[in-house]
């Protein structure tokens, strides 16, 4: 198994940019933004941020933006906060949030808001756990949260936490690792996590580790090495990381690297793609393995990049 | 516009006729090169085999990119990047013009001009053809489009006919049976059935063909969350006559599929409805005992599939919340009843427990022979006993909190999964 291969990923992640011939790659241009802070957060966890030209991708990711103050995925795509986030995110890693007319994106995401706390993900109204922690987590870093109603905004998550202590998309939805990422995330953002019964929870996670090591995302499903970043994040907000082994965890994401060309997959043996090396990567950060900064678990950026913005370093 | 020379585009206006001259098309496959000229081949000899028993059926086989009979259709993957190229750029294009145009008409509706109005509003309706056009060879290209999806909203919204909104729900679910996962097509599903909810209030058999749609997907698609989550999200939208019918009809299903967590939520779901709407002041006896012996049942029936399906993990789950849930709305905790002497009396806290524990105990033996399935058999039950006993021990008798505390149980656990003996300890230490 052996070591993280962190420069054959640098070299994985730069390629996967500039691939723009293949029907594969083509058919991901939608959530290209959502791709970029994927790559870029790798690249900066890994230490190699500077591999990329920041005014490229900045000028780029600016045309992404809508009048409405919201961006799309891409140039001349429709605004979501699923794409929004990101931006908000790359700006942060480059420390260049100032590029930004904040109170109109801010203005964008607390428009979203309904009446009973929820967020929409767009002007079409879909609702979703995964929106209010976007809308949270934005604010936060654009230190705008007054803007919303955060009292209701975190009774709305709670109202979405289920009988095994997990979390689900709406109230009565099945617990699910992602959502409860967002749900405790959101939680921990807004110093909220009294709401959560957090033994009760940690058991529920805990036991999302299977033999092999790795962890899945609900009961019964295959470990995926998306999972580590949701599961492991959400047991380090409540304090019960301790419950799951470590090792048997590293030693499966490492076994899921492909060691010629770079590039993490969901499980070993799979076909590599950025956003599992993303998660890959950042739950090794989480792990504290050697080498690589560290990752804060709410924010999902690296931990200098977010004391720098909410305590001015 | 932009004419027959542009080889792609050909390709692309190919397409639409095919999809516009067959509305029924309810399956789409992207076909190998190689598979595609042989599926031409064997339906070229049929064709002739078959050509004087039904006309009808006869395939479209022109220029060999696409391939379409009995309402299926194929495409070689060949076509796929031109394919997908041609649709955005007209997509884009088309999208771009109707935004000119509709903030043109805007300005314009004020200073009435007549003529002018009436040719803005022509050329508008083309374009929304051309959008809805485009926006479908798009999205079964790339379904989580979300700006093609977003804008078929915005013309079907404006024309506001139900035909329009039942094309939104087949296209969605044409899209589905090949990805039925996209988050997007999803989304845009329950969007219509708001919208058509805002027309005709009785919803009952939409609700109903829905409900049977994600069970027939969740055939193909297991575990599918977003699949049983559109499902669960159709429970508010039931009548307690409905809620009652989908419990009974997902029985079978999940019998089947005793791997399939979200299935067994979904009966959370409908079994917490009821709960909800059984008002216990107001109803009378007869109606709370059929509640009890509807959770009863339920409960008899994970037992049987739990010793029928060793080592299943979604099975001890549901069984978590049954029991739970049965301590807490249906035991009663005065032990010195009459009714206490009745030993198969579950409503008694200390039967019920007690039958719980001899489950576990009785799972906890682990043969020789399938010692993987058994394993996970006696660490299900191990963890599922000690996680009632935490969860419940607000519902239970001091006395019996000890017995249970000072019980093997501890051992048990220790035995059978050391790994989740420090669950023990939490537990232990929060009682
Ligand atoms: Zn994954």
């Amino acid at each position: 198994m052996g070591e993280l291969a962190v420069d054959k990923h640098v070299k994985f992640i730069l390629t996967v940019e500039k691939d723009k011939d293949s029907f594969e790659s083509i058919v991901m241009e939608h959530i290209r933004l959502n791709g970029a802070y994927w790559g870029l957060t790798t690249l900066d966890i890994l230490g190699k941020l500077n591999a990329v030209d920041q005014d490229e991708v900045i000028s780029w990711m600016m045309q992404c933006q809508h009048e409405s103050g919201g961006f799309g995925g891409n140039i001349g795509h429709d605004p979501h906060v699923l794409y929004t986030l990101s931006a908000i995110q790359v700006l942060a890693l480059f420390d260049k949030i100032d590029v930004l007319d904040v109170d109109k994106v801010s203005n964008y995401i607390a428009g979203l808001q309904n009446e009973d706390g929820s967020f929409s993900g767009d002007m079409w109204g879909e609702i979703d756990t995964r929106f209010s922690y976007i809308a949270i987590c934005s604010l936060a870093l654009l230190k705008h949260l007054d803007k919303i109603n955060v009292e209701r905004a975190v009774n709305y998550i709670v109202s979405c936490k289920n009988l095994d202590g997990g979390f689900g998309c709406t109230p009565g939805a099945e617990s699910h690792a992602g959502q409860i990422f967002c749900c405790v995330g959101a939680l921990a953002i807004t110093g909220s996590l009294h709401h959560v019964d957090k033994d009760l929870l940690g058991w529920w996670l805990c036991e999302r580790q299977v033999k092999s090591g790795g962890l899945n995302g609900r009961p019964e499903k295959l470990p995926d090495v998306c999972y580590s970043w949701w599961v492991l994040s959400s047991l380090i907000m409540i304090d019960r990381v301790h419950w799951i082994d470590k090792e048997k965890l590293i030693r499966f994401i490492l076994d899921s690297q492909d060691k010629e060309n770079g590039g993490i997959s969901d499980r070993p043996g799979d076909a590599v793609d950025i956003f599992h090396t993303y998660f890959g990567v950042a739950g090794l950060s989480l792990l504290e393995y050697r080498g690589l900064k560290a990752i804060d678990p709410a924010y999902a950026l690296p931990v200098d990049v977010v004391n720098k913005i909410l305590i001015g370093r | 516009m932009t004419g027959g020379a542009n080889p792609s585009s050909d390709v692309l206006k190919e397409l639409e006729n095919i999809l516009d001259s067959d509305p029924f098309i309810d399956e789409v496959g992207f076909i190998h090169p190689s598979q595609f000229s042989e599926l031409v081949k064997e339906v070229g000899s049929s064709l002739k085999d078959g050509l004087m028993e039904s006309e009808g059926s006869e395939a479209n086989t022109s220029d060999s990119v696409f391939w379409s009979r009995d309402h299926k259709l194929g495409i070689s993957t060949t076509a796929l990047l031109p394919l997908y190229r041609a649709a955005k750029h007209a997509f884009m294009e088309a999208i771009r013009q109707y935004q000119v145009l509709s903030e043109s008409r805007g300005e314009r509706d004020d200073s009435q001009d007549g003529n002018a109005s009436r040719c803005t509003s022509t050329s508008i309706s083309i374009l929304e053809t051309d959008i809805m056009k485009h926006s479908r060879v798009l999205l079964l290209l790339s379904c989580d489009f979300g700006t093609a999806w977003n804008f078929r909203k915005v013309v079907v919204s404006k024309i506001q006919q139900l035909h329009l909104y039942m094309d939104e729900l087949s296209l969605s679910a044409l899209v589905l049976s090949y990805s039925p996962k996209s988050e997007r097509a999803w989304n845009h599903r329950r969007w219509v059935i708001k919208m058509i909810a805002g027309m005709c209030p009785n919803l009952q058999e939409t609700v109903e063909r829905e409900s049977e749609f994600v069970e027939k997907l969740a055939e193909k698609s297991k575990m599918n969350y977003r699949a049983w989550n559109h499902r669960s999200w159709l429970v508010s939208y039931m009548s307690g006559e409905q809620v009652l019918s989908e419990l009974n009809k997902s029985q079978d299903w999940a019998g089947l599929h005793v791997a399939d967590n979200s299935c067994f939520h979904y009966r959370v779901r409908l079994l917490l409805k009821i709960l909800a709407g059984f008002d216990k002041l107001d109803a009378g006896a007869s109606s709370a005992t059929s509640l009890r012996e509807l959770w009863k049942k339920e409960l008899n029936w994970v037992e049987m599939l739990i010793k029928r399906y060793v080592g299943r993990e979604a099975l001890w789950l549901h069984r978590r919340f049954l029991s739970l849930s049965w301590i807490k709305n249906f035991t009663t905790q005065v032990h010195s009843n009459s009714c206490s002497s009745c030993p198969n009396n579950m409503m008694n806290v200390e039967v019920f427990m007690d039958n719980e524990l001899q489950l576990c105990h009785s799972c906890c033996t682990i043969p020789d022979n399938d010692f993987e399935d058994y394993q996970a058999q006696a660490t299900f039950s191990a963890t599922y006993i000690m996680w009632l006993v935490r969860q419940a021990a607000g519902s239970l008798p001091i006395e019996l909190q000890k017995k249970l505390q000072e019980n093997e149980l501890k051992t048990v656990v220790k035995n059978v999964c050391p790994d989740k003996s420090f669950l023990w300890d939490t537990f232990n230490a929060s009682i």
